[in-house]
């Protein structure tokens, strides 16, 4: 009985089995996994660090280098409002989704091939965040723009 | 970037057939216990041991399904979660679980418990989601045909003129001003103007006009066209990234990667959308654990619900079916700046038409010459004093004016102009000579405090007739009228009543005087116009329909003089001449010129948007729903419960569905215009 069907559970098999466990157990299992959701909660959806800020560089440039391996590394930018900033990708991770980099608030895509610096210049914008995401959008970043 | 996504779709379809290949053996090897007990087994002993399939399943999950666990851990270290994550710790939780019994059986039988494994479970799935990522790609592969189709038109080479001789040339090689042969039955490589010979050019790959037009000295042609019958020669005016073709792949790959409003919401959720999963997982775990005490059955419900848990169809729902509209708008001729203009488009409720180049032509001729009674100057001085006015001027009216008079006037020397001034919507005036000209509307003449009396029935005639009327005053004295009639183009009427058949308010826009505007109204059955309007308040116009109106407001122009109107409605549609896509000011520009493209636009983003909306509520409905019937939401009412296979199965084509039902839209077409015989 290795399988899961629905079948197979109408038909009460010996996997759905009722086992007492002793009341230590329960609570044991209840604290680890409510702490395991906690935790889990807090490392993806929590705030961490405020983002890295981009380099000051000759003529008002600002500019960084991200790195694309799984994710965008670092994943929030911070950088100065109404100055222009030149993003440099460097694309690690040979897999097909982060082949592309959107920016959908300056209508920018980016094709960023394997092994590679790929640069974007933004303009000079207002203050806010602007996202950025991977062609299927799973991936994501955040430039944070700041008076 | 090509070349590179097909390698990588080869790798991933040899990957699911080592995966498909090993799984099927797994699952063999399984069935034994799947059928309960393995007591009187046709399969030799040790092909279902537990070692066996550990055997099996260790490549389908690490080579095969290699990416789904570095992209996890990446993404952790990113402190982000996605696709891979539930992947990842679904197939990686039952595959650990299973090894733990094969290592230590006696652990779990002390327990009570069966020492079962369910490798099968973790390579079906992991299968599965690989079938599912390869058809994906495949899929997405065909949302971006269009803008591809448009470069194939281009063709890789040119025959060029140089010294007096022709060779063939990469078109790359190409410069402004060269001298390019095309015979018949050849794609024109690139942008210029006819300096020899005549054919007929197919122009549909741009425009979507099935018509070829008819290509004479003088006349433009465009890169990527098909050169139907004749042979000619043109000289280059744009290559590279300056041609139409080039700025028609540029304005639709800036669509595609810009967003609307509905997918800033579907975005937010994604982002949310896996750390919650996970939390449900754990709960589902904990709540089976307190339930029924059995750790194997709480297990398999946490893989059930991570593997069923699909943010790829919510993050794929809005970008796939943008993609596929805005080429798909392409391939006819309809350019959509961005995504938020195709969102806005079928939204519309008020259209607003120009008059001049967009419902006509806008090649205005002058069908009436009539002197004034007062008038005293003969008629050659007072038509070279027009031309010299007139020929300053850049307004469209004036264009035909002195075309008129030029060719009534031979070779006559034109007088010198001094202190030209052109009033806007008004007219133009200058000095020449001792003498005071002034060329414009018979509003302005009132104005001015001219007695226009002798005018008035002359003036309501012409109107009538649909003409524009423009007087000519030599020093306060009225001297003659010309009556210009601009013809409508030959779809105008057809594409209002598509218009008004969409249930859009349409509204014409005319500096003309109020009665030619109406006759020019009613024969395209516009009802409301706004008549005698300057061309520097068009854009206060809009402002007003949209403050006092209902919904979104669009402008339809020529993008060059309504350039602010434009701008300043809710969607901006540009006609284009077939040359110049360069008014990117527009959120909609029409190639063709061809006001049945409005119609078309709106139906497109109306469809678009519904594609979308079935997308969203599939994807949403499909988590919502699919969710709970893994975490055995189910199983206490109907007995109900799902297979992590199942769920496997479940999540890697729902994002399927969403990629093939936005390719749906590639089957798109326009209504027919009423009444249209072509």
């Amino acid at each position: 009985m290795t399988d899961l069907l629905a079948t197979d559970l109408i038909s009460a098999a010996p996997l759905w089995r009722s086992i007492e466990q002793p009341l230590a157990l329960k609570a044991l299992v209840t604290t680890i996994g409510v702490a395991l959701i906690a935790w889990e909660l807090w490392w993806f959806l929590g705030r961490h660090g405020g983002g890295v800020a981009a380099r000051e560089s000759a003529a008002g440039w600002q500019e960084i280098t991200i790195t694309v391996d799984g994710g965008y590394a670092p994943t929030r930018i911070q950088m100065k409002a109404g100055r222009p900033l030149r993003l440099s990708f460097h694309r690690i991770d040979p897999s097909g989704c982060v082949a592309q980099v959107i920016f959908p608030d300056f209508h920018k895509t980016l094709d960023l091939p394997l092994h590679a610096i790929t640069s974007l210049e933004l303009p000079p914008t207002e203050a806010g965040v602007y996202p950025f995401h991977c062609g299927m959008n799973m991936v994501r970043g955040v430039l944070e723009v700041v008076d | 970037m090509q070349r590179e996504l097909a390698r990588e779709r080869t790798l991933l379809s040899r990957k699911v057939s080592v995966a498909a290949l090993l799984t099927t053996l797994v699952v063999l090897s399984s069935l034994p216990h799947m059928l309960g007990g393995g007591h009187h087994s046709f399969l030799p002993a040790w092909f279902t041991s537990p070692w066996t399939q550990l055997l099996l399943t260790t490549p389908v999950l690490f080579w095969c399904g290699r990416d789904f666990f570095s992209g996890a851990l990446s993404a952790f270290r990113q402190h982000s979660a996605d696709m891979n994550t539930l992947v990842a710790a679904g197939t990686g939780i039952a595959w650990l679980t299973s090894l733990f019994s094969t290592l230590f059986p006696q652990v779990l039988i002390a327990e009570g418990l069966p020492a079962d494994v369910y490798y099968e479970s973790a390579a079906v799935i992991l299968t599965m989601v690989l079938l599912g990522r390869l058809l994906e790609a495949r899929a997405r592969g065909h949302t971006s045909e269009a803008i591809r189709r448009l470069l194939q038109f281009q063709p890789p080479t040119a025959r060029v003129l140089r010294e007096g001789q022709p060779i063939e040339i990469p078109l790359p090689q190409v410069v402004v001003g060269d001298l390019v042969q095309v015979r018949p039955g050849e794609k024109i490589p690139t942008d210029g103007v006819v300096s020899e010979g005549s054919s007929w050019v197919e122009e549909s790959m741009l425009t979507g006009e099935p018509t070829p037009i008819a290509k004479a000295s003088g006349d433009t042609v465009i890169g990527a066209s098909m050169n139907r019958s004749g042979s000619f020669s043109f000289r280059v005016s744009r290559v590279g990234s300056d041609t139409v073709l080039a700025q028609i792949v540029a304005l639709v790959r800036q669509a595609q990667s810009s967003r609307t409003q509905v997918q800033r919401l579907a975005d937010q959720v994604v982002g949310w959308f896996v750390p919650v999963v996970i939390a449900l997982a754990i709960a589902a775990f904990v709540v089976w654990f307190l339930i029924s005490g059995n750790p194997v059955l709480a297990m398999l419900f946490l893989v059930s619900v991570l593997v069923i848990a699909c943010p790829c169809a919510l993050g794929l729902a809005t970008p796939t079916s943008i993609m596929v509209a805005s080429g798909k708008g392409a391939e006819t001729g309809l350019i959509f700046r961005s995504a938020e203009a195709l969102e806005t488009a079928g939204k519309l409720r008020t259209i607003v038409l120009d008059k001049t180049g967009t419902l006509t032509c806008g090649q205005p001729e002058v069908t009436d010459f009539e002197r004034l009674p007062g008038g005293v100057l003969p008629a050659d001085t007072l038509l070279a004093l027009t031309v010299a006015l007139e020929s300053r001027s850049e307004h469209p009216l004036a264009e035909a004016i002195t075309t008129y008079a030029r060719s009534q006037l031979k070779d006559r020397e034109l007088p010198m102009v001094n202190g030209f001034e052109s009033v806007a919507g008004r007219g133009v005036q200058a000095a020449i000579g001792s003498q005071q000209v002034r060329v414009g509307t018979p509003r302005w003449f009132e104005e001015l405090g001219i007695n226009t009396a002798t005018l008035t029935p002359l003036v309501e005639r012409l109107e009538l007739a649909a003409r524009s009327v423009a007087v000519v005053v030599v020093d306060g004295r009225l001297e003659a009228c010309f009556g210009v009639a601009d013809p409508l183009k030959p779809t105008s009427a057809a594409a209002v009543a598509a218009l008004r058949r969409l249930g859009l308010q349409v509204v014409m826009l005319s500096g003309d005087a109020r009665r030619t505007a109406e006759v020019v109204a009613a024969q395209v059955g516009i009802e409301r116009v706004i008549a005698e309007v300057r061309p520097a308040d068009k854009a206060s116009v809009l402002k007003q329909l949209q403050e006092q109106g209902v919904g979104p407001v669009a402008m339809v122009g020529d993008g060059i003089n309504d350039a602010p109107a434009l701008a300043q409605a809710d969607v901006g549609i540009a006609m284009g001449t077939g040359t110049d896509v360069a008014i990117a000011a527009s959120d909609i520009t029409l190639i063709s010129g061809n006001l049945a493209g409005v119609p078309a636009a709106i139906e497109l983003s109306r469809a678009a948007m519904a594609n979308i909306r079935q997308n969203l509520v599939f994807a949403f409905a499909y988590n919502v729903a699919g969710i709970p019937i893994a975490a055995g939401l189910l199983f206490p009412l109907t007995g109900w419960l799902l297979s992590p296979m199942i769920a496997g199965a479940a999540m890697a084509f729902s994002s399927v569905s969403v990629v093939s039902n936005a390719l749906r839209l590639r089957r798109f077409q326009p209504a027919p215009l009423p009444g249209a015989a072509s």
